[in-house]
């Protein structure tokens, strides 16, 4: 940064230290702000996504788990028996457009 | 034609390049960062790939991913819908993950690589199922067998030629490397990194099913059926909705809490690891027979992180019918940037399969011109030798004469072991150097044994081996018996049991390497190297000669060669960088 003044500032600091020494202070000051200004912005990005996550997980996914329960809907298959826990696949090559799918 | 593959944001992030139907280039993201099991984005890993073969990724057909996002997050949700209220930590810290990276992994692709053509996606196990792709079989069984990938843990099927077949799985949450994590974790060690120390723990315990208590307690946790499948009782776990892994009903049933991770390890603990051990292999052992009986073929393809469980994969071809197997170098998930895109061209576009992996050294090397650069520009002294000959000499007498060997030579190995590319090599015939070799460099845990290099054609004089010996085994992969006679010739890579996860070495893959394991034969009437990966503990396996450099420095190493240079370590400054303090798990 101090490359990019022009000539003329540099020479007048070099000529008043004590300019010199403010800037100093300053620039450490303004590195500082920036510094605790990203960390406030974590800290509330933390702290927001926390609430809203919080309200997509209990609204969203608590309804839908309670509804899912009371119609006895199992989402993990957790249950054992006495028969084979094989499950058919049957995954074999597809058409190409099926790989460009995420899913 | 050029087919990347990459794998990524879960773990053992990595990056394959494939021309024309044959593997190039293919590394580890971990390599460059210096994070083990790096999960991020393999922007190295791929520059080195493209830089390798001097492309630019404009040159680049197409890119294969190694699963399908989506679909992982519908076993994700359902988790939090089957766990509601407890899964509530887990889905707060998991799903800026997702909206950061899975969700946005074709514009991550796009924008870092400026990436313009086709990416495809293929499901996670048949992206391991693709190692069948680059065995030698025409035609065989393949097994895969994990922690997760979507919502499959276990597959078997058949793979003719070109294609690959899944007949059958099983889902998520039953796993049988999530019970393997499930207990490394309640014994104290890390997961998706420490399973091979309870596998190297689990001979000290006892290996009797009837005499050995946790094999029974354990058994209450997985029901085993004749066919080989297998469901866990979720009741003696918690992985499904938190990040911890056994409950505490399991830690009743085991008799005492999780182990803390520098206390001491208790024969309760083997006996523990031991059962698990039992238990995996025979539930491997029944889907392989069972998978045989339906298709009566004779070859075997094992993939997915359980395949790297060396002492089963030793055992499989004397307790099932099968005569042939093959595992690549890394079955794990960092093997999956090679499935994807040898899958894409073998299967998707229909070509011819050329290639076989049978030489595992895919990484960079650095050529004699930069490593002298790199001593001349640190000031490091060093012995440049003329020739070949001369190296190979000079090594042998070193570990002869009890030291311990950095041995940096030609491209990095592909996969989690160190194969003769990135080596500490010494002397398996002095009873003390496994206890020098943990005071100088490893500081590892004392139960874990080090591993045998043998070149293949003396294998079977020192190693009751598999005849003809499986391909594996160059990748260290298998885990043998030490005949009887060696036991005590050869102390430091013989196991409590009595075996050693050998690597052969064939001339022709590292004719260096093999040339001095015959010389250091010549010197001590035993042609056998003790092989250890190039780090301490902690750190992934060195990549650079700076790494390698820095590695030797800060540990113990008494001398380094790196291509025709020799350096000692008394020679030159002792860097302020202490590996004692570095090591951790």
């Amino acid at each position: 940064m101090v490359c990019l003044e022009p000539l003329t500032i540099r020479l007048f600091v070099k000529r008043f230290p004590l300019i010199n020494k403010m800037k100093e202070k300053i620039l450490e000051f303004l590195s500082g702000l920036k510094e605790g200004q990203k960390i406030f912005g974590k800290n509330i990005a933390t702290i927001i996504n926390s609430i809203l996550l919080s309200i997509v997980y209990f609204i969203g996914v608590g309804l839908t788990s309670i509804f899912a329960k009371l119609f006895k809907k199992r989402f993990l298959d957790l249950e054992m028996n006495t028969g084979t826990y094989w499950e058919d696949l049957n995954l074999s090559k597809e058409d190409i457009t099926k790989y460009y799918r995420q899913f | 034609m050029y087919i990347l593959g990459i794998s990524c944001f879960y773990h053992d992030s990595s990056a394959a390049l494939l021309k024309d139907g044959k593997i190039v280039a293919a590394a580890q993201e971990e390599r460059f960062t210096r994070k083990k099991h790096d999960t991020s984005f393999p922007e190295n890993a791929i520059k080195y790939c493209l830089e390798s073969q001097k492309i630019t990724i404009d040159e680049v057909d197409y890119i294969g991913f190694y699963e399908k996002p989506f679909l992982k997050f519908e076993r994700f949700l359902y988790q939090h819908l089957q766990c509601f209220p407890k899964s509530y930590k887990i889905f707060l810290s998991s799903i800026p993950n997702w909206t950061n990276e899975k969700f946005r992994i074709i514009k991550i692709i796009k924008k870092k690589l400026k990436y313009k053509k086709d990416i495809l996606f293929m499901q996670h196990h048949m992206a391991h199922a693709a190692s069948f792709l680059i065995s030698p079989f025409k035609e065989a069984v393949i097994l895969t067998i994990d922690g997760v990938g979507e919502w499959t843990t276990t597959t078997y099927g058949f793979g003719k030629e070109n294609d690959i077949k899944l007949l059958k799985e099983i889902k998520f949450p039953h796993s049988i490397g999530l019970l393997y994590s499930a207990i490394t974790a309640y014994l104290g060690f890390s997961v998706n990194n420490s399973e091979y120390k309870v596998m190297g723990l689990s001979p000290y315990g006892d290996m009797n099913k009837k005499t050995n208590q946790y094999y029974e307690k354990l058994k209450k946790v997985i029901d085993i059926k004749d066919d080989g499948s297998y469901r866990l009782d979720m009741s003696y776990f918690i992985f499904h909705y938190a990040n911890r892994m056994p409950s505490k009903k399991l830690c009743i049933l085991l008799d005492g809490p999780v182990r803390q991770s520098e206390s001491e390890v208790t024969q309760r603990h083997k006996d523990i690891a031991a059962a698990l051990q039992l238990i995996t292999e025979e539930a491997i052992i029944k889907i392989l027979n069972y998978s045989y009986k339906l298709t009566n073929c004779k070859n075997l393809v094992i993939s997915g992180g359980v395949g790297l469980n060396s002492v089963i994969n030793g055992k499989i071809l004397r307790n099932t019918s099968f005569k042939n197997i093959w595992i690549q170098p890394d079955p794990g998930d960092g093997g999956t940037s090679i499935g994807a895109a040898v899958f894409i061209y073998n299967t998707i576009l229909g070509n011819k399969r050329i290639y076989e992996l049978d030489n595992p050294y895919l990484g960079p090397e650095f050529s004699k011109e930069e490593i002298k650069k790199f001593l001349e520009e640190n000031n490091i002294k060093y012995y440049e030798f003329k020739r070949e000959k001369e190296i190979v000499r000079e090594t042998a007498k070193l570990i002869y004469n009890n030291n311990v060997v950095g041995w940096f030579h030609g491209r990095m190995e592909w996969g989690p072991r160190a194969l003769g590319a990135r080596s500490i090599l010494s002397n398996p015939c002095n009873p003390h150097m496994q206890e020098i070799l943990n005071l100088k460099v490893k500081h590892r845990e004392k139960f874990r044994p080090f591993a045998p290099v043998v070149c293949v054609d003396d294998a079977s004089e020192y190693f009751d081996c598999d005849k003809p010996i499986p391909l594996p085994t160059d990748f260290m992969l298998m885990v043998y018996p030490i005949k009887k006679r060696y036991h005590k010739k050869i102390p430091a890579v013989t196991h409590v049991d009595g075996s050693g996860r050998l690597q052969t070495i064939r001339r022709g893959q590292n004719n260096i390497y093999y040339d001095l394991i015959k010389e250091f034969g010549k010197l001590s009437g035993i042609p056998i190297l003790i092989n250890t990966s190039f780090n301490i503990r902690g750190e992934p396996i060195v990549c650079t000669p700076y790494d390698a450099y820095k590695c030797m420095m800060g540990t113990g190493i008494d001398y380094l060669i790196m291509d025709k240079f020799l350096i000692k370590r008394e020679d030159n400054p002792q860097d302020i960088w202490d590996s004692e303090e570095s090591a951790k798990d």
